[in-house]
């Protein structure tokens, strides 16, 4: 469903000359699952999900979604996902039930079938009470379940999540990680980012663990911890880390010297 | 492209900005609320004005005549004044003239006059000096004896005025005191006449009757022709301006454009569906400001006439408000993409709201050009953005309909132009993840000279290219205002040597050294295929009669002044007599730019632009800068047309040395030609210019070669193999 071959980004940065954020990054995810991506702040976890997204492109490598090319394809790639961020807010101005009519009809929803579908997901989501209200009012929650509700309007096959629970509370964020899973029950593919290693141990099959935008381990949480020596999964991702470091420092300190 | 989507966004941003607040404000209740309160103040203003009087102290008033009396009880007489009321409004008061021997002198009344508005507040003081009514008596005695005419009787010493110009108060008081002494000096001279026996027509033997030939209704349209327009763009730019700020920058800000980016919408989309509502929003924002104007005008100079007029000025013509409008659409599209696209380089509404003073320092000049008298409407003037449309809505409004229509298409071609340009702009800044996801970063001059010469590509990137062109175009502005003209032909090689090599060669070779980390390829130093070397001067060769011939269009167009022309011919062919021999002469005006130019245009400037990802996109910017170093409107013009066509051989060939024999024969040709139309062996292909079939050849032999030009095959910068991947598929979807 979705597979990502040695992608690749790369910014110029005033400071320190070109900022690789992301470095030959593959890997593969099927339907029915939940793919988490884990790793610290600035990991580029970011950056990989908003080339899937294609939001931005890749400096270079190759990631196609549903068989379309991010890079060639971008139109067909947007009809097929749906993507949450912490950095895709609902509109001030409009109201819960406007703002999903609006990006089911960008989708090329016709009108009665939009209808329907948007009746049984603001059911489904309980969205029913604020469906008039204005996105300016709404709570955290409320803005995020709107936030799924117009990236699930579609039924897309592909669903992006990155770092969605930032800034939930502790209800709010399960609720949403109980919805994930349903869509994945539902045979979805989906991307799932986090920094938060419960959230990782509780939802993802497989997890990639990612810093300075390479991938340091990939496997199911079994898998990891098995190969690895390590049941922990925080204690686990805390050694991998240290142990790129202590690599990256010494390599450095070689090619300085 | 899906007219859907853009509908769709379009429908979406209207309702959102209809729900704002300070957008409603703004557009809606401003206009309606505003005029009439200015027009309320304004008529309070007035009457203020009007009532205030100015208080004038008067010196040495025994000294005044008797007959005719300028003074009558405590105040000047009244039929000095056109009307009775205007007599109070000039407070009089007296003071003895003092007593000094130094007979009045001027330094010891200025000072005196000085200290009296000071402490006692006078806005103006009038002294008459001693012994002035004898005198002027003495010079009516000396009249009526008077033997014959060359006898001129003695001079009576002059009453002086002392104001303060720099003070309102004190003009208006010396206005109204001049027209009275005007009069009073009227009434004198007439009694003169009268008893020197001669009729007071002596001096006015006749009037000028006076009639206005303009139409009814048309009276008043001169002021107002201005005055519209200029409303009318300025808030169709305004009104442009803060929705696109919160449709671009507030989006990023409340991180609602990444939302819609993810959705199946086209940037370009995105961009037409704002751009719609920010059109929208500048319509009704000028239409609106102008209707609450010219209604407001309308009912303050009834108000004003009623009160006993005020001057010339009348209501504007309600027939202009029809016709602008109209003239409106393109100017807001306009706009629109412009403000667009400035706003989408903006991080947050903050930062957007300092683009507005940028946009307005280049509008505004456009739009008060416009409002000079000599500035008419002719083609030249037709061809300049903004100024052109705002010279058919003067024409317009002043019903000149023949004269407006005849330049209707070139204004709308120019303007047309200018929104597709613009709109382009603004759809490339939407595709650019620079602008999109920029981050705001330290303001830090070192880090950034560090990164410039750290980071070097191996060809200079866009913004260097930029700063190279600004770099020059100043360089050569400051150049051209401490040279002077030269007419011997030392001089004049040394003054094109300096220039051309010191001051546009030289940066340009040093910013290349510096900022690439190969100068070979910036500057195109490569060998050329063979074959491009003839092909470019026989280009050049085959160009020349039509360029002769675009170029007497272009100076009929924009007409240099005679005296101009006439002394630069002079001192070309001066420098020309002077020069040892034709062939120093051609190295000076024919090679030696042309090095210096293309190493500069086409070596740094369009290599850097290249990196744009469109290569005409570059020629056409790198013709621009070429064009504008000529800093005449004439060979500006012809320099940048010029230009495009050795943009497209330098990209085509990859190498410089086509561009300067491209150059060099251009140039001497031009040269050339002014010996060639006066040998008359020449005569039958040349009579004042190319014969026109000479021209048709030339242009086709032209077009032949830019076609084998165009079979090169030439090397590609990544950000333009990366474009044509991307315009690949789409042209395969829209085709």
């Amino acid at each position: 469903m979705i597979h990502v071959r040695d992608l690749t980004k790369s910014y110029p940065d005033l400071q320190h000359g070109e900022f690789v954020a992301l470095n030959r990054l593959s890997f593969d995810a099927k339907p029915g699952e939940i793919y988490g991506l884990l790793g610290p702040n600035g990991a580029g976890k970011t950056t990989a999900l908003r080339i899937l997204s294609t939001v931005l492109r890749p400096t270079s490598g190759t990631a196609t979604v549903s068989g379309f090319d991010v890079m060639t394809q971008p139109s067909q790639v947007r009809h097929h996902i749906g993507f949450v961020s912490c950095n895709t807010a609902v509109y001030d101005r409009m109201s819960a039930w406007e703002m999903v009519e609006y990006f089911g009809r960008l989708y090329g929803m016709q009108e009665e079938p939009l209808r329907a579908r948007m009746e049984d997901i603001f059911e489904r989501l309980q969205m029913n009470e604020f469906r008039d209200l204005l996105g300016a009012k709404m709570s955290t929650g409320m803005q995020q379940k709107v936030s799924i509700a117009r990236a699930i309007v579609h039924d897309p096959p592909v669903l992006i999540f990155d770092e969605a629970t930032t800034g939930l509370d502790v209800l709010v964020a399960r609720a949403m990680l109980q919805t994930v899973s349903e869509l994945r029950d539902n045979g979805k593919c989906i991307i799932f980012s986090t920094h938060i290693m419960r959230e990782a141990e509780r939802l993802c099959d497989r997890i990639a663990i990612i810093h300075r935008g390479q991938m340091l381990a990939e496997g199911t949480l079994e898998g990891l911890r098995e190969s690895c020596g390590e049941h922990d999964l925080e204690e686990l991702f805390f050694q991998l880390i240290s142990e790129y470091e202590r690599q990256h420092e010494f390599l450095e300190t070689a090619e300085a010297g | 492209m899906n007219w859907f989507n853009v509908k769709l966004i379009f429908a979406r941003e209207i309702r959102d900005q209809l729900r704002d607040r300070r957008t409603m404000f703004m557009i809606f209740v401003l206009p309606v609320l505003l005029y009439p309160l200015l027009g309320m103040s304004l008529l309070l203003v007035a009457q203020f004005v009007q009532e205030q009087s100015s208080s004038v102290l008067l010196i040495g008033s025994d000294n005044l005549p008797d007959d005719p009396q300028l003074v009558d009880e405590d105040r000047f007489r009244e039929p000095l004044f056109a009307s009775p009321e205007k007599r109070d409004l000039l407070k009089l008061e007296f003071r003895d003239e003092p007593l000094s021997d130094d007979d009045g002198d001027g330094d010891h009344m200025k000072a005196m006059a000085v200290q009296e508005m000071d402490l006692h507040g006078y806005d103006l003081v009038i002294y008459f000096p001693r012994n002035f009514d004898v005198r002027l008596q003495e010079f009516r005695d000396q009249l009526k004896q008077r033997d014959g005419p060359n006898q001129t009787p003695a001079a009576i010493p002059s009453p002086q005025l002392f104001f303060d110009k720099s003070k309102d108060k004190s003009n208006l008081a010396y206005k109204r005191i001049s027209q009275v002494l005007r009069l009073w000096t009227i009434e004198i001279g007439d009694q003169n006449l009268a008893e020197s026996k001669l009729p007071a027509t002596v001096t006015r033997p006749f009037t000028f009757s006076n009639t206005d030939l303009a139409a009814p209704g048309h009276s008043n349209t001169s002021m107002w022709s201005k005055i519209l327009p200029f409303v009318l763009l300025i808030w169709a730019l305004t009104g442009a301006f803060y929705p696109a700020i919160d449709l671009c920058a507030g989006e990023k800000e409340r991180g609602t454009l990444e939302t819609l980016l993810s959705s199946p919408a086209e940037r370009s989309e995105i961009v037409m569906g704002k751009l719609f509502t920010i059109m929208s929003f500048s319509i009704a924002t000028a239409v609106l400001n102008l209707a609450g104007m010219a209604l407001t005008g309308k009912f303050l100079i009834s108000q004003f006439s009623g009160l006993g007029g005020m001057g010339d000025i009348g209501p504007p013509p309600m027939l202009a408000l029809v016709w602008l409008p109209l003239a409106l659409v393109p100017m807001s599209a306009l706009f629109s993409a412009l403000c667009l696209a400035l706003a989408a380089f903006a991080r947050s509404t903050k930062e957007g709201q300092y683009y507005l003073m940028p946009l307005m320092l280049i509008t505004l000049p456009l739009t008060i050009l416009p409002m000079t008298p000599t500035f008419e409407l002719n083609l030249g003037n037709s061809l300049i953005p903004v100024a052109g449309m705002m010279l058919l809505m003067r024409e317009t409004i002043q019903g000149n309909y023949g004269e407006a229509a005849k330049f209707i298409a070139p204004v709308l071609a120019v303007t047309l132009i200018c929104c597709w340009f613009a709109v382009r702009w603004a759809i490339d800044q939407f595709n650019r993840e620079s602008v999109l996801f920029s981050e705001g970063e330290r303001v830090d001059v070192g880090i950034w000279i560090r990164h410039m010469l750290r980071d070097r590509g191996p060809t200079p990137t866009v913004l260097e290219a930029l700063l190279c062109g600004v770099i020059l175009l100043v360089i050569r502005f400051y150049a051209m205002s401490s040279m002077k003209p030269q007419d011997s032909f030392a001089g004049f090689a040394v003054s094109t040597a300096v220039i051309q090599i010191a001051l546009i060669a030289t940066p340009a070779m040093l910013m290349a050294v510096m900022l690439t980390s190969s100068p070979r390829r910036t500057l195109l130093l490569n060998k050329p295929a063979l074959l491009t070397l003839p092909a470019a001067v026989l280009l050049a060769v085959a160009l020349h009669p039509g360029v002769l011939a675009l170029g007497k269009v272009v100076s009929d167009v924009f007409p240099m002044p005679s005296a101009q022309m006439e002394q630069i011919n002079e001192m070309l062919a001066k420098v020309q007599a002077d020069a040892p021999n034709v062939w120093m002469f051609l190295l000076i005006v024919a090679v030696l730019p042309a090095f210096c130019e293309e190493i500069a245009f086409r070596g740094f400037i369009l290599s850097g632009l290249r990196h744009l990802g469109h290569k005409w996109q570059a020629i056409a910017i790198s013709s621009i800068f070429f064009g504008v170093a000529h800093m005449m409107i004439q060979q500006s013009l012809m320099a940048a047309l010029v230009g495009i066509i050795i943009g497209y051989v330098a990209v085509q060939s990859g190498s410089l040395l086509p561009c300067i024999m491209f150059h060099v024969t251009h140039n001497a040709l031009a040269i050339a030609d002014g010996s060639l139309s006066k040998n008359p062996r020449f005569e039958w292909l040349y009579s004042g210019a190319y014969q026109w079939w000479i021209v048709a050849l030339g242009a086709g032999i032209a077009a032949a070669l830019l076609l084998w030009f165009r079979t090169l095959s030439y090397s590609r910068t990544e950000e333009e193999l990366w474009q044509e991947t991307v315009d690949k598929p789409a042209q395969a979807t829209t085709g």
